[in-house]
C-alpha cells in the first residue's frame, strides 16, 4: 500500500542531503527514474480500490510535479553555489592575465601634473627651443654682459653661430626663462603661460646635480598684476599640488629678471616643520623662485614702458619629483632602469 | 659668509634669541643656513645673494638689522688722519682695472701676536690669526667689507708700487706657499722689478708681514670685479678678498676702510704714518642718480596701504638718502655701497623685504583668457605618447649629449650632431644627431641587471646643422608580453615593432603607413625599412645588426629600433572622427590559402585584390604565414581572409563566389601563385 505521507517525508530527508550535481542526479533517478518511486506509485494504481482511484491519481500527479519543481529549484541552488566539485573547477588564486600598460616617465608625469594645475587656472602651455641665443637666455632677462652665469663654467656653448649676433655662438639654455621672452616677443598681454622643458648647466654629476635637467617656467602679464597676486597664485598651486595642510613662506631673494624676487618654501611634509634630514633641519623646503617681472625684461620684449606688470616663477622638476616621491638620487631619472620606471 | 653675534653686538643692540634673529634675517633676504654655538659666541652661516656685496661684512648686517628692527646702530668713526705730505710712489697703468688705490706707509710698527678681543672674534668666524698687523687687515675686511693688504715695505724694491697686468710667464710665490704662473689677463701689484701680489686675491710670500717687519705699506683699493673674478677662476683660488672684489666693494669704503685700519694699527702696533699716495679714476663711482617714487606706486605694486613715513623710515634706516618730495613722493639717493638700486622697483623691493613678504597681502589673480592657443604639437605628441603607453611601452628620458665615439659604435659615423664647445666630459662632446646610441645604452644597462624584456620609447630632440629637431624612438628587445597560459613566449620581432607604429599612427592620425626596404649600416640587411605616410618619408625601423648590438655589450639579444621624424608627423591632421552608420547587411568571409614566391610582397596582393573588389571587398585580414617543408622551395604559404559586404543589400552567395573567384584567379595569374 502506498503511503504518500511517508514518501514525502523520505523525499524531504533525501533532498536535504543533496549538495551537488551528482547527488541531485542520484535523487532524480531514485524518484523520477525509469524504476523510480513515482513509476512505482503509478504502477500500483491498478491495485487501488476504484472509488479511491481519482484521489490517488491526483496525489500521484501532485507528487510528480512537486518532485520536478524540487529538482529544478535544487539545480539552480547548486549552480549558484558555484559547485565546488564540478568539472569547471579552477584555481581561483592563480594570477590574472593582463595586457601590459606602459608607464610615462616620472619626470613627464610631474610636468604634466604641474602644467595641468596651472592650465586649470587659465594658463596655456608653451614650449621653446633648447638651443638659444645669448640675447634670449641672458641679455633680455636683464643679466648683464659680464655676469658670471654667462661664463663657460656655467653655460654650455655650442659650435653654431648665432645669426642674430655675428661672431657669437649659440648656447644651450640654462633656464626655461628664454621661453618667456619668446612668448612676449610674439604675443601681447594679457597672457598666462607655463613653459616646461629641458635645461643645461655644466655641473659635475652627483646624487643631486645633473648637467641636464627640467624646469617649468610660469609667466602672467597684464595691466595690473600685483605682488599680492604672486603670493596668492603660488599658494593656491602649492596647496593643490602638495597638500592643503602645508604652510608656505616667501623669502626675499635675487634674480636679475624679477624685482621684487622671492624664493618659495613649503613646510617640510616629512617632519611637519620640526626639522629632519630631508629639509636639512630647517623645517622648510625650497621649491621655487619667483618674482615680479623686471621692467627691463618688458623693455627687451618690446612692450611699452610702464604699461604692464607681471609675475614669473620657475621650478626644478627633478627636485619636485624627488621631494614628492622620496627619490634620493637625480641620476636615477636618466638611467631608465625598468625597476625604477615601473614604480611610477 | 659667517657672522658672529658678539661682533654684531658691537654695533647694534640685539635682544633676540639666535632663532629669532635667524628668522628675521632669512625673511629679509639673507638666508641663515646654519646656526652654531662656539665658545661664548653664536655664529650664523649666511647665504648672501650676489647683488648684495654690502652685506658681506658685519657693519652691513648691523645696517640691515637696524632697518628690520627699526633700531639705532653705532658705527665706529672712520675719520681721516692728519696725513704726511711726503708721497709714496704709486702708479696705476690702467684705471679701468683699478679705479682707486690708496697706499699708506707706516714706519716703526711693532709686530706682535694677536690681540685677545680681536683674536676671539676672528676665531669665531674661522679666520686664522697670524700677527697683529695681518689680523687688523682681516678684521677690517670682515668689519667694513674692504679687503686690505699690508706689505713689508722694506721688501718692495724701488719704494714704488705699480698696478699692472702680469707679463706672460711671470711667476709669483703667494702667501699660501704655492708658486703660480701668471699671464696678461691677471692684474698684479708690482714693485719696480716683479709682482709682489696678485691684485685682489692674495699677496706674495716674499713681501708678507712677519715679526721681523718694521715698516708696512697698507693697500686699500677698488679693483675691477670682472677682472678679479676671471683671475680667481683661472688661478683656482678664491679668497675672502677676491670674493668681495668680484661682487664689487664700496668705492667710498676704500678710503674709510684704510682709515679704520690705520686707526687700529696706530693703536695696537704703534708706528708713524710717513708717506701716502692715492690714485683715483673718478671722484665718486657713478651710481644711478636719484630715484623718485610715489607712495601710490609702492602701494599699487604691493597692493598694500603703507604710509609714506614708514617707507621713508625704512629707507633711512638702510642709509639711503630719502626725503619727502611733494605730498606723496620720496626722492631717494642710494648710498655708494648699493650699486644694485637703480630704479623704482628696486625701492619697492627694499620696502617689501623689510616690511616682510609674509606681512604683505595675498590675492588670487584674475587670469584673463589670452589669445595664445594651446600648442597643438604638444597635444599630438601627448596623444602619440598615450598610444604607445597603452601598448605597454615604458617611456624613457635620456641625456641629449653623447660621446662622439658612440656614433662609431652605432655605425652612424656619417652623422655629426652639434659639438659642445665646453663639455665637462667626453660623454658631453656632442648634442646627438640620433637617438639610437642613447637607447642602446639604456637597453644594455637593463640587460646587465637581468631585465631582458624591454619595450621603451622616447620623444626627444636630435641636433643637426645648428638646429634641433624632435623625433620619436622606439626600441624593443626580449620576449613578448607574458601570459602563463601560453608558456612558450615568443621573442619580439619586426612585426611587433611594425604593429606598435601602425597602431599608434592609425590611432592618432587615422592614416596607414607603408614601408620600403632600405639598407643602413646599423640595420640587418634584410629586415629594415623606410616608413612612409601619405607618400612622405617619416622615419625608419628595423632589426639592428648584431655588430651594432654587440658594440654595446648586449649579448644574445635581438633589438628592434625605429626612429620617426616628429617634426613631420606632428604636422599631420588629427584622425578625422565622423560617424558612419554601422552596416546592417551581413558580411561574407572567404579564406584564401596560397603559396607565393618568397619575394612577392603581401601588400602587392592586397592592392590587386582591392583593385578588383568592386567596392564590395571591404577588408583583408592576414591570418597566417607558413615557411616550411610542405611548400616548394622559393615559395611560402600565406592564408588570409576577404570580407565582402554591401551597404545597400544582403549579398547572395552566388554574387560573392563569382567575385571572389575572379580576384583569386587574378592574383594567381599575376603573381604566379599556387592555390593550396
Amino acid at each position: 500500500m502506498i503511503n504518500f505521507a511517508e514518501i514525502r517525508k523520505q523525499i524531504e530527508i533525501d533532498l536535504a542531503a543533496v549538495n551537488d550535481k551528482n547527488s541531485l542526479e542520484v535523487f532524480r533517478i531514485k524518484y523520477l527514474g525509469g524504476k523510480g518511486v513515482v513509476k512505482e506509485v503509478y504502477s500500483s494504481l491498478s491495485s487501488v480500490a476504484p472509488g479511491d482511484k481519482p484521489s490517488f491519481g491526483k496525489e500521484a500527479n501532485a507528487l510528480k510535479n512537486d518532485l520536478s519543481a524540487m529538482i529544478e529549484q535544487k539545480t539552480l541552488e547548486i549552480k549558484s553555489l558555484g559547485s565546488k566539485s564540478s568539472d569547471n573547477q579552477i584555481d581561483l588564486t592563480l594570477p590574472g592575465v593582463f595586457q601590459k600598460v606602459g608607464r610615462p616617465h616620472v619626470l613627464h608625469q610631474t610636468i604634466e601634473e604641474i602644467c595641468a594645475s596651472f592650465e586649470k587656472l587659465g594658463f596655456v602651455v608653451q614650449e621653446g627651443p633648447e638651443i638659444e641665443t645669448e640675447f634670449n637666455n641672458f641679455t633680455a632677462l636683464n643679466i648683464p654682459a659680464e655676469h658670471p652665469s654667462r661664463d663657460s663654467f656655467d653655460t654650455f656653448y655650442v659650435q653654431a653661430e648665432d645669426t642674430t649676433n655675428k661672431g657669437r655662438n649659440l648656447l644651450l639654455r640654462s633656464q626655461t626663462s628664454p621661453g618667456q621672452i619668446r612668448v612676449m616677443q610674439n604675443n601681447k598681454p594679457p597672457l598666462a603661460v607655463i613653459i616646461p622643458g629641458k635645461v643645461y648647466r655644466p655641473d659635475a654629476v652627483d646624487a643631486s646635480h645633473s648637467f641636464m635637467f627640467h624646469q617649468i617656467e610660469g609667466l602672467l602679464v597684464d595691466v595690473d598684476v600685483k605682488f599680492s597676486d604672486l603670493k596668492g597664485l603660488l599658494t593656491v598651486f602649492c596647496q593643490k599640488f602638495f597638500s592643503e595642510e602645508i604652510k608656505m613662506r616667501f623669502r626675499p631673494h635675487y634674480f636679475p629678471f624679477t624685482e621684487p624676487s622671492a624664493e618659495v618654501d613649503i613646510s617640510c611634509y616629512i617632519c611637519k616643520g620640526k626639522g629632519c634630514s630631508v629639509c636639512g633641519k630647517k623645517g622648510w623646503l625650497e621649491i621655487m623662485g619667483c618674482g615680479m617681472v623686471h621692467p627691463k625684461v618688458f623693455e627687451h620684449a618690446g612692450y611699452p614702458k610702464g604699461k604692464y606688470t607681471g609675475l614669473a616663477f620657475g621650478m626644478g622638476v627633478e627636485r619636485i619629483a624627488m621631494l614628492k616621491y622620496g627619490i634620493n638620487d637625480i641620476r636615477l631619472f636618466y638611467e631608465n632602469d625598468k625597476r625604477f620606471l615601473e614604480q611610477f | 659668509m659667517k657672522l658672529s653675534l658678539n661682533w654684531l653686538k658691537r654695533y647694534i643692540q640685539v635682544n633676540l634669541t639666535a632663532d629669532e634673529l635667524s628668522h628675521k634675517l632669512t625673511m629679509a633676504g639673507i638666508e641663515v643656513e646654519k646656526v652654531s654655538k662656539e665658545n661664548n659666541d653664536v655664529v650664523f652661516d649666511l647665504e648672501v645673494t650676489p647683488n648684495r656685496p654690502d652685506c658681506l661684512n658685519v657693519i652691513g648686517f648691523a645696517r640691515e638689522l637696524s632697518a628690520i628692527l627699526d633700531q639705532k646702530k653705532q658705527i665706529p668713526s672712520f675719520k681721516p688722519h692728519k696725513m704726511p705730505t711726503k708721497k709714496y710712489d704709486i702708479q696705476v697703468d690702467d684705471k679701468k682695472d683699478c679705479a682707486r688705490y690708496i697706499g699708506t706707509l707706516i714706519e716703526n710698527v711693532h709686530v706682535k701676536p694677536a690681540v685677545d678681543w680681536m683674536e676671539s672674534l676672528l676665531k669665531s668666524i674661522g679666520v686664522r690669526t697670524v700677527n697683529n698687523l695681518v689680523d687688523i687687515t682681516n678684521f677690517c675686511l670682515m668689519e667694513t667689507g674692504q679687503p686690505m693688504h699690508a706689505f713689508d715695505a722694506d721688501k718692495i724694491s724701488g719704494n714704488k708700487i705699480i698696478v699692472r697686468r702680469a707679463k706672460k710667464g711671470e711667476k709669483i710665490v703667494m702667501i699660501d706657499g704655492v708658486e703660480r704662473e701668471l699671464d696678461p689677463s691677471i692684474l698684479v701689484i708690482a714693485d719696480d722689478k716683479k709682482p709682489v701680489a696678485v691684485a685682489g686675491i692674495m699677496g706674495g710670500k716674499e713681501s708678507e708681514v712677519t715679526e721681523k717687519t718694521h715698516n708696512v705699506l697698507l693697500e686699500s683699493a677698488y679693483f675691477d670685479p670682472v677682472l678679479i673674478r676671471r683671475a680667481a677662476r683661472k688661478l683656482g683660488l678664491s679668497t675672502d678678498s677676491s670674493y668681495r672684489f668680484e661682487r664689487g666693494v664700496d668705492f667710498d669704503m676704500v678710503e674709510s676702510g684704510a682709515n679704520r685700519a690705520i686707526d687700529l694699527i696706530l693703536e695696537l702696533a704703534k708706528g708713524d704714518i710717513t708717506k701716502k699716495d692715492e690714485v683715483k679714476a673718478v671722484s665718486k663711482l657713478k651710481l644711478s642718480t636719484s630715484i623718485v617714487v610715489s607712495i601710490e606706486q609702492i602701494n599699487g605694486y604691493l597692493n598694500d596701504k603703507l604710509s609714506i613715513h614708514a617707507c621713508k623710515k625704512i629707507l633711512n634706516n638702510l642709509d639711503f638718502e630719502a626725503t619727502l618730495f611733494g605730498k606723496n613722493k620720496i626722492k631717494i639717493t642710494p648710498p655708494s655701497f648699493r650699486g644694485d638700486i637703480k630704479q623704482e622697483v628696486d625701492i619697492v623691493e627694499e620696502i617689501a623685504r623689510i616690511v616682510g613678504y609674509d606681512n604683505l597681502p595675498s590675492t588670487t589673480p584674475l587670469i584673463k583668457p589670452s589669445q595664445i592657443l594651446p600648442d597643438e604639437k604638444r597635444q599630438k605628441r601627448n596623444a602619440i605618447r598615450k598610444a604607445l603607453l597603452s601598448q605597454g611601452l615604458n617611456e624613457i628620458i635620456t641625456y641629449t649629449m653623447v660621446n662622439k665615439r658612440s656614433l662609431e659604435k652605432t655605425r652612424q659615423e656619417s652623422l655629426s650632431g652639434i659639438s659642445i664647445i665646453n663639455p665637462l666630459s667626453q660623454d658631453q662632446e656632442i648634442l646627438r644627431p640620433a637617438l639610437l646610441a642613447s637607447h642602446l645604452n639604456v637597453l644594455a644597462a637593463n640587460i646587465n641587471h637581468q631585465q631582458k624584456d624591454l619595450t621603451v620609447f622616447e620623444t626627444g630632440k636630435i641636433y643637426i646643422g645648428g638646429s634641433e629637431k624632435e623625433v620619436l624612438a622606439v626600441a624593443l628587445s626580449g620576449k613578448q608580453n607574458s601570459d602563463w597560459r601560453n608558456h612558450a613566449r615568443k621573442t619580439v620581432n619586426y612585426y611587433d615593432l611594425k604593429g606598435v607604429l601602425v597602431k599608434t599612427i592609425q590611432d592618432v592620425f587615422g592614416a596607414e603607413i607603408t614601408v620600403k626596404h632600405i639598407k643602413k649600416n646599423y640595420f640587418d640587411e634584410t629586415q629594415s625599412v623606410a616608413i612612409f605616410l601619405k607618400g612622405q618619408e617619416i622615419g625608419e625601423m628595423g632589426l639592428l645588426s648584431d655588430e651594432v648590438v654587440n658594440n654595446f655589450d648586449i649579448k644574445n639579444a635581438k633589438v628592434l629600433f625605429a626612429q620617426l621624424d616628429l617634426e613631420k608627423l606632428l604636422k599631420e591632421d588629427w584622425r578625422h572622427k565622423k560617424f558612419v552608420p554601422v552596416c546592417e547587411f551581413p558580411a561574407i568571409i572567404r579564406d584564401v590559402s596560397l603559396a607565393i614566391k618568397t619575394e612577392i610582397n603581401f601588400a602587392d596582393i592586397t592592392q590587386e585584390a582591392f583593385l578588383l573588389g568592386e567596392g564590395i571587398l571591404k577588408s583583408i585580414d592576414f591570418i597566417e604565414e607558413y615557411l616550411g617543408e610542405k611548400i616548394q622551395k622559393g615559395y611560402r604559404g600565406i592564408v588570409f581572409s576577404c570580407s565582402y559586404q554591401s551597404d545597400k543589400k544582403t549579398l547572395t552567395d552566388d554574387e560573392i563566389t563569382k567575385l571572389h573567384q575572379r580576384i583569386v584567379a587574378s592574383i594567381i595569374q599575376k603573381f604566379s601563385a599556387i592555390q593550396r
